[in-house]
């Protein structure tokens, strides 16, 4: 019974986090020196208090042996405690917290934004094969596709803030503004503009080709023959027939492609400035704010399998055969 | 699978681009001392100048060179993608093709590894790693390899074990013929195209992480790198220096990832049945 509901995925999610886990734990402990300061490295140092060195090894059980420092580093786990963030001062999850909404709200515009051109795109274009359009699409996407996403946000952002000015250079909200309502809509959206545009822009080649091709196979099989047998219209056999079997590949390609959706959309934060996790993670390499690195990888892996674990189950809904098969 | 890749994918154009662009910095690489009369660690005792005979890009805010600094960061890049993606492709077959022959509880654990790993956020694992270890350039070419291979892996175990259930395997198996022998003469020369794809992806994706994380900040001072150029760039947007500077670095960065990305994607066109049986039909 609930063998239906829970995608044999499930134990690999919970195998990639353990694997996180005790990257966590193992990695700071194999540094040369005292496990304390290895994990908040020689700049954190300078800027803690000798109490708050002390409540940290006490908490930690930094000076005890590795089997208490496990059980110390799993109780704290439970309790949410990521740690110390010395730059910020603040706990660890809290800094995170402040930032992810702005990472989500990016990473879910783009990858809806992006599939949804890609798929009615990929769809047209497969469906003209070898024609001039669709020619051109293929040429024009591959090659867009083929950029790293920071250069294709720096593009914009040279071009469109620094050049023509139309659009702001950074950050997500104008500074000391105060707007409310629709103004801090249209404010928000106005500083999205460029961060969303150049992930969109980096994602829609990949779910475009995936379409294409997956129609130009479809196209060939008997259904659609019989589908124009029936006397469906065109637009029918291409969205209903074809586009709607062509929904399988890309939801499966969607879910393997999160993980590199996810570290784009940090990569194009720190171009924009814009006050997600990814500026989050580049404070906290320039800063060399070990507890927060290992924080942001903790946090960017839970929102991914969890991400990875609703296509999944969004999989199970659009696909009859795996909802039946068990 | 009996195609042979290099001759399909001599007659597209979209290879063909890719193969020229390649072929230039690839060019560029090993010609880099004899392109530039400058050494990139030079301080040529200008800062910020504008482009000119003297210097084709320009100084950056080290009065260092650019165009100098461009190619011989063309030679990381590509010795990078080089060593990942031999390293890779060696792993994602080691791994892949003894899961597929030996089976049993070995093959579960390695597939299982293989999709934890393919579900993670690869870059900042790497990120974390990198800030920990500061790695030198073969370091970070085996910690890309050792996050790179488990996709490959996959492809090449499906592959394998529906390769060992064909009837010439079995005929060479009637005859006498060891593993060693079949896996030898039999399999690895199957498996010749799909490696070839697979050293593509990887090079592909070896090419943006070094670029990646230099570009966040870890990377070896030492080595030159454009993703580090792009970094130490993007903080001077607001002088006219990013024209000359942070976007010919780009682009190169760019071109030769668009570059890897053709002559990729036309050889996986090239070797899907399904894609190839429309073109016949067309034709016919």
């Amino acid at each position: 019974m609930w063998g239906n509901l829970v995608p044999a995925s499930f134990l690999n999610y919970i195998i990639a986090l353990a694997a996180i886990f005790s990257l966590n734990f193992v990695l700071p402990r194999l540094m040369p020196g005292d496990p304390f300061h290895a994990i908040y490295g020689d700049e954190a140092l300078v800027a803690m208090t000798p109490e708050m060195e002390a409540e940290i090894i006490r908490q930690f059980s930094l000076d005890k042996s590795w089997w208490d420092q496990l059980s110390a580093y799993v109780m704290g786990l439970l309790q949410g405690d990521l740690g110390f963030s010395y730059y910020y001062r603040e706990q660890v999850l809290q800094v995170i917290m402040g930032a992810l909404p702005w990472t989500l709200l990016l990473t879910g515009l783009a990858l809806i934004i992006a599939t949804a051109i890609g798929i009615i795109l990929g769809i047209e274009s497969g469906y003209m094969r070898g024609s001039f359009l669709d020619r051109g699409l293929v040429a024009c996407l591959m090659f867009l596709g083929g950029f790293p996403d920071f250069f294709i946000g720096i593009l914009l952002l040279l071009i469109f803030a620094v050049s023509l000015n139309v659009l702001p250079l950074c950050g997500a909200t104008s500074p000391y503004a105060r707007y409310v309502g629709l103004a801090y809509l249209f404010d928000i959206l106005k500083h999205l503009a460029l961060p969303l545009a150049s992930m969109v822009l980096v994602q829609i080649g990949s779910i475009f080709l995936l379409t294409r091709n997956t129609i130009v196979t479809l196209l060939g099989e008997s259904f659609i023959l019989t589908a124009r047998a029936k006397g469906c219209t065109e637009a029918r056999i291409k969205y209903a027939h074809a586009g709607r079997n062509s929904l399988l590949p890309v939801t499966t390609a969607t879910g393997l492609r999160i993980p590199q959706l996810l570290t784009g959309a940090l990569f194009i934060e720190i171009v924009f400035s814009y006050p997600g996790v990814g500026s989050l993670l580049n404070t906290a390499i320039s800063a060399r704010d070990y507890p927060l690195i290992q924080g942001i990888l903790l946090m960017v892996t839970l929102t991914v399998l969890s991400a990875n674990f609703l296509v999944d189950l969004l999989y199970m809904r659009l696909d009859p055969r795996v909802r039946h098969a068990h | 699978m009996h195609i042979d890749p290099l001759g399909e994918i001599s007659h597209d154009p979209l290879a063909r681009i890719g193969l020229i662009m390649l072929s230039a910095v690839t060019l560029m690489a090993i010609f880099a001392p004899l392109l530039s009369d400058y050494s990139p660690h030079d301080y040529t005792g200008k800062i910020f100048s504008p482009p000119s005979m003297d210097h084709l890009l320009g100084t950056d805010s080290m009065g260092q060179d650019i165009w100098a600094r461009l190619l011989w960061g063309a030679r990381t890049s590509l010795l990078v993608a080089l060593a990942v993606a031999l390293l890779s492709s060696a792993l994602s077959v080691l791994v892949g093709a003894s899961a597929a022959l030996i089976g049993g509880l070995y093959e579960r654990f390695c597939m299982r590894v293989a999709d934890a790993m393919i579900s993670l956020p690869t870059i900042i694992v790497m990120i974390l790693v990198a800030a920990y270890l500061r790695p030198s350039l073969p370091l970070l070419i085996v910690l890309i390899s050792a996050f790179s291979w488990p996709g490959g892996a996959r492809i090449v175990r499906s592959l394998v074990l529906s390769l060992k259930e064909r009837m010439h395997i079995n005929a060479a198996q009637t005859f006498g013929a060891g593993k060693g022998h079949i896996v030898c003469t039999h399999i690895i020369p199957e498996l010749s195209p799909i490696i070839f794809a697979l050293m593509m992806q990887d090079a592909r994706r070896a090419v943006f992480m070094e670029a990646g994380l230099a570009f966040l900040g870890v990377s070896d001072p030492a080595v030159i790198s454009w993703g580090k150029m792009m970094h130490q760039a993007l903080a001077f947007t607001y002088l006219d220096v990013w024209q000359w500077w942070l976007v010919p670095t780009g682009l190169a960065l760019s071109a030769t990832l668009v570059a890897i990305s053709f002559l990729s994607f036309s050889l996986e066109t090239a070797m899907d049945p399904r894609m190839r049986k429309e073109d016949v039909a067309r034709l016919g």
